[in-house]
């Protein structure tokens, strides 16, 4: 099997990780989310309920 | 040189140079940054939410210590998912068949969850070779299991990736090739090897993302072991 030959296993790994760990992340980084995940815990203040102003 | 049904998964050369380098690059022109504006592409936008998908349903059970490996793990389901998907067209080569690319992810990111288990809570980890609620009789055997079930884990991980793309690249390789070559023998056969063959890509499509997905979800379980 192809796969088992040694030859450029360490190439392989270097070059696969150098990839992984520069182009990746950049890529990853620059998806912006706006919106804060707020932790379970937190309670909600209550708020009073908006309402048509004249009426 | 007679050509062998292994031939596709040669590290792939030319005039000497290794073209490895470069399926390992170019899928990443695919992947644009997006921009400043609030939306930015169509593309941009599936991307961004299986981002987020993503990231909840594997950071949420998890201990916040864990939620630094966010950037690492999503950042290999991108690198996994891309390269197991292009690699069903036509004439590509998958990196993700090299078992020498799958052990050299497996090995040192479960080595770093041991690490850090080990490290942080060493009782804890420790512990992990136990479960609860053993018989006394049973402890020694069992302590010798999950041992060796901790050892294997990378081999496992590395070696299922590699394993299931080898299989349905293969699998594709053999029923294309009947579907071929009995096209001027017996064409109904053919043409039933062919819609044989047509699941078989549907198959490999899910394989590829499902594969990718099981390697960083059991990457992330060991983590939530020891974090």
């Amino acid at each position: 099997m192809p796969q088992l030959n040694p030859a450029p296993w360490f190439a392989i790994l270097i070059f696969s990780w150098l990839v992984f760990l520069i182009f990746i992340p950049q890529k990853v980084l620059a998806y912006k989310f706006l919106n804060e995940p707020a932790p379970q815990n937190v309670k909600k203040s209550s708020s009073t309920n908006w309402l048509w102003p004249w009426l | 040189m007679t050509l062998s049904l292994f031939d596709q998964f040669m590290s792939p050369t030319l005039l000497g140079i290794p073209l490895m380098a470069l399926a390992l690059t170019l899928p990443w022109i695919l992947f644009f940054k997006p921009g400043n504006r609030w939306s930015s592409s169509r593309f941009s936008a599936l991307v961004a939410q299986f981002l987020k998908w993503f990231t909840k349903e594997i950071f949420q059970p998890m201990s916040l210590g864990g939620h630094k490996w966010a950037l690492i793990l999503t950042s290999l389901v991108l690198f996994l998912i891309t390269l197991n998907m292009l690699g069903l067209l036509p004439y590509t080569f998958t990196p993700t068949t090299q078992l020498s690319m799958n052990m050299a992810f497996a090995v040192p990111l479960w080595l770093a969850t041991v690490i850090i288990g080990m490290r942080n809570q060493p009782n804890l980890s420790l512990a992990h070779m136990l479960p609860e609620g053993t018989p006394a009789l049973l402890i020694p055997i069992l302590i010798v299991i999950e041992t060796i079930s901790l050892f294997i884990r990378p081999l496992a991980l590395g070696v299922r990736l590699t394993a299931n793309l080898t299989a349905g690249h293969l699998l594709i390789q053999l029923i294309a090739t009947a579907a071929y070559v009995l096209m001027s023998i017996m064409p109904v056969v053919a043409i039933l090897t062919s819609v044989l063959l047509f699941l078989l890509t549907l198959l490999e499509v899910a394989v590829a993302m499902i594969q990718a997905y099981v390697f960083v979800l059991l990457l992330s379980l060991y983590l939530q072991e020891n974090v």
